[in-house]
């Protein structure tokens, strides 16, 4: 199909205008993103407090002692300062209340373009009436002494943003006041070239400053640290899940890898959303589909360490940093991940050649993630599949694949599986006995003998007599965990394997079964090895 | 494989459009995390005259974690071993994600200014700077003229 370009590029420029338009008609928000909501008077070396949310640092209460703190116990912790913003009402640390150093560039940067953009002549006049937000929230009996205040109304020129900003640099627009704008003008002319002219300027800016030092992109939900400095909110998770350091000025910045309870810029993102909407808009989807790899099916990331099984729960201590961010994704998504083992022999894993790791893999879904303060977390997991990766690469440090699932037969044909194989022992088994009336059956023989149910019943057998010699892998610690063995054949395997001692490249073999039978039979091969070494020492518990 | 991220495109694009004197750092065809570098020797150094090959390794987890560097042209040297490995604490523990591969070219240039013996990772050159440090830096400029000559056109 082929598409046309100009009607994209039209809705473009649609949506430019649509952004002016809203600027001219409320130039009131947008400078008030450039008010100190303590002073009313433009910023002025603001400072961002860990709530999100900026002052002047003149504007800043005196810092007093800190009752009832003790950790984390530096001296400069101790000291606090009352948040002047009613919102938030919180005592910060007087450590935490710097200078923004990102916020305190931009703002004199804009305030440099708004003061290129006042009209040099006095020849676009405008009435700017404030409107106190007080006297239209209050009921009328008050309004008495709201009245004490009053609203001020001034002539200025230069359209709606210029003369607004003026107005706040005169100290006459309260923070919390709305504007009515009226146009002097002979002509009716309501001043929107005007506005346009410096909102084409602002959003440069805006957008050039804001870039990230981590990710040399436009930053995505600016979060600014303790030392003032301010990056993607993910991109500081990131580097936190390496370095407690800030990236810029290598202070130690105690702050959880996670971000949990750590405000974001308002500020800064509300001059975004108000100045840059496409840009941000273009910034998520780009951040969306960076996570996907780039290649919307390998979108499986692989933690390379131990044998997990189906159905069962497998524990996990996450530090490695890739793997804290790997976790961290998939808390955000929808908590899958694959588990696969390490290729301790590098044997070539089908068409993947010899990879780093073997080809066949659990599919674990988190259920319980307990993140710890410094950035490590304990993980439980339980088994929700099996998986084969049919291609492999890197996402940010860690493997992802592209993964075929692994499912077992249809009942149908275990059945029929079931049948064919008994009934064709059946038959061997007579002709070896007329054969060799004297000799025991050959194993595999025996085997395929026996029913699946019969199977399993072995087996269960094997289990009560392992708890009858108290063996220690069947300890009350242990079925806590896994739980009684599972009387369905299909997952009893994965239970068997979950509990028993032995190497997990034996284990191995069951996460590429699609047969029941195919599985117990496996099992079946362990407990006729284990009897085997362990009837002729005459011990219960040589081996195990 | 994941695409090439911004940063590193943004690096690449900057260090071939406004080079640093001295230096030069271009990624391979195939490989774009992977760069031939070349550094001058600094003027009043040991290294003076000679033009030195690298190797420079952007890890897949970059820039969390930092540029792998390696010398490949032989080079005498107290804070670089036989295997070109290179001594420098902003390439370890000192690393930050806001620093970049231009900053690292350019420690790296400084560290053949000012050798460090005191801090070194090949242990018999630092010992031969400290006993008799004219003849160290003798033996440093005549294996950069037998190993770091320019090719000459
Ligand atoms: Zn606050
Ligand atoms: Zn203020
Ligand atoms: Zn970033
Ligand atoms: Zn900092």
């Amino acid at each position: 199909m082929v598409r046309d370009v100009l009607p994209e590029a039209t809705e473009e420029i649609a949506e430019k205008t649509d952004l002016y338009v809203t600027y001219h008609s409320d130039a009131r928000h947008l400078v008030r993103l450039m008010q100190c909501p303590q002073c009313s008077k433009p910023f002025s070396t603001p400072v961002t407090l860990p709530c999100g949310h900026s002052v002047c640092r003149s504007c800043l209460p005196a810092s007093k002692p800190r009752a009832n703190i003790s950790y984390p116990n530096t001296p400069d912790r101790l000291i606090g300062v009352a948040c002047p913003l009613p919102q938030c009402g919180a005592e910060h640390a007087a450590a935490e209340c710097n200078v923004d150093v990102t916020l305190t560039k931009l703002m004199e940067l804009l305030k440099y373009d708004i003061s290129k953009h006042r009209p040099s002549a006095e020849d676009s006049p405008m009435l700017l009436e404030e409107v106190l937000r007080d006297a239209i929230d209050s009921p009328m009996e008050e309004k008495d002494l709201v009245l004490v205040v009053q609203p001020r109304s001034r002539v200025l020129h230069g359209g709606r943003l210029v003369s607004t900003f003026a107005m706040v640099e005169l100290g006459e627009l309260r923070y919390s006041s709305e504007l009515k704008y009226q146009s002097l003008s002979a002509s009716g002319d309501d001043y929107y070239d005007l506005d346009v002219a410096i909102l084409e300027r602002l959003r440069d800016v805006v957008h050039k400053e804001l870039d990230c030092l981590v990710c040399y992109n436009m930053m995505l939900d600016p979060t600014t640290t303790s030392c003032g400095h301010t990056f993607c909110r993910r991109c500081l998770a990131r580097v936190m899940d390496h370095s407690s350091a800030c990236p810029v000025c290598r202070r130690d910045l105690h702050i959880p890898a996670s971000l949990q309870n750590k405000g974001s810029n308002t500020l800064l993102n509300s001059l975004l959303a108000a100045l840059c909407p496409d840009l941000v808009t273009a910034r998520k989807r780009a951040v969306e589909a960076e996570e996907q790899v780039g290649n919307e099916d390998m979108n499986m990331p692989l933690f390379v360490c131990t044998l997990a099984l189906p159905t069962m729960p497998t524990f996990l201590h996450v530090f490695e940093p890739r793997y804290r961010l790997m976790m961290r994704r998939c808390m955000e998504g929808d908590r899958l991940f694959g588990m696969v083992m390490y290729n301790k022999t590098s044997a070539p894993q089908g068409d993947l050649g010899p990879t780093q790791f073997l080809e066949y893999g659990t599919l674990l879904e988190i259920v319980n993630y307990e993140l710890l303060r410094d950035g490590r977390s304990f993980v439980e997991t339980r088994g929700v599949g099996r998986f084969r990766i049919r291609a492999h690469g890197m996402l940010d440090g860690y493997n992802v694949g592209r993964i075929e699932r692994v499912e077992d037969l249809s009942l149908s044909e275990e059945g029929s599986l079931e049948q064919t194989e008994t009934t064709a022992a059946q038959e061997v088994a007579e002709e070896f006995s007329r054969d060799y009336p004297d000799a025991p059956l050959p194993t595999p023989v025996t085997l395929n003998l026996h029913s699946t149910q019969e199977l399993l019943d072995n087996c269960m057998e094997f289990i009560r007599e392992m708890r009858q010699a108290s063996a220690p892998w069947l300890s009350a610690r242990i079925v806590q965990v896994y739980g009684e063995p599972p009387e369905d054949p299909a997952t009893f395997p994965y239970w068997f394997a979950s509990v028993l001692p032995i190497a997990e490249e034996e284990k191995y073999a069951l996460l590429r079964t699609t047969r029941v039978r195919e599985r117990l039979k496996i099992v079946y091969s362990w407990i006729s090895r284990i009897r085997g070494q362990r009837w002729p020492s005459g011990s219960s518990c040589s081996i195990l | 494989m994941a695409a090439l991220p911004k940063r590193i495109v943004k690096e690449t694009e900057r260090l071939s459009k406004e080079p640093v004197p001295g230096i030069s750092a271009v990624p391979h065809d195939d490989n774009l995390r992977y760069f031939d570098v070349t550094i001058d020797g600094p003027s009043q150094s040991p290294y003076e005259g000679g033009l030195f090959r690298l190797e420079l390794f952007l890890p897949d987890d970059y820039p969390m974690t930092p540029p792998k560097v390696r010398f490949l042209t032989k080079i005498y040297h107290p804070n670089i071993d036989r295997l070109g490995r290179i001594c420098l604490d902003v390439l370890k523990s000192n690393w930050s994600p806001a620093l970049q591969i231009r900053t690292i070219l350019l420690s790296i240039q400084a560290l053949l200014g000012a050798p460090n013996p005191d801090d070194p990772l090949a242990n018999d050159v630092a010992q031969a700077w400290k006993e008799d440090q004219s003849k160290a830096i003798e033996t440093a400029k005549q294996w950069t003229a037998q190993h770091a000559a320019r090719p000459t056109a």
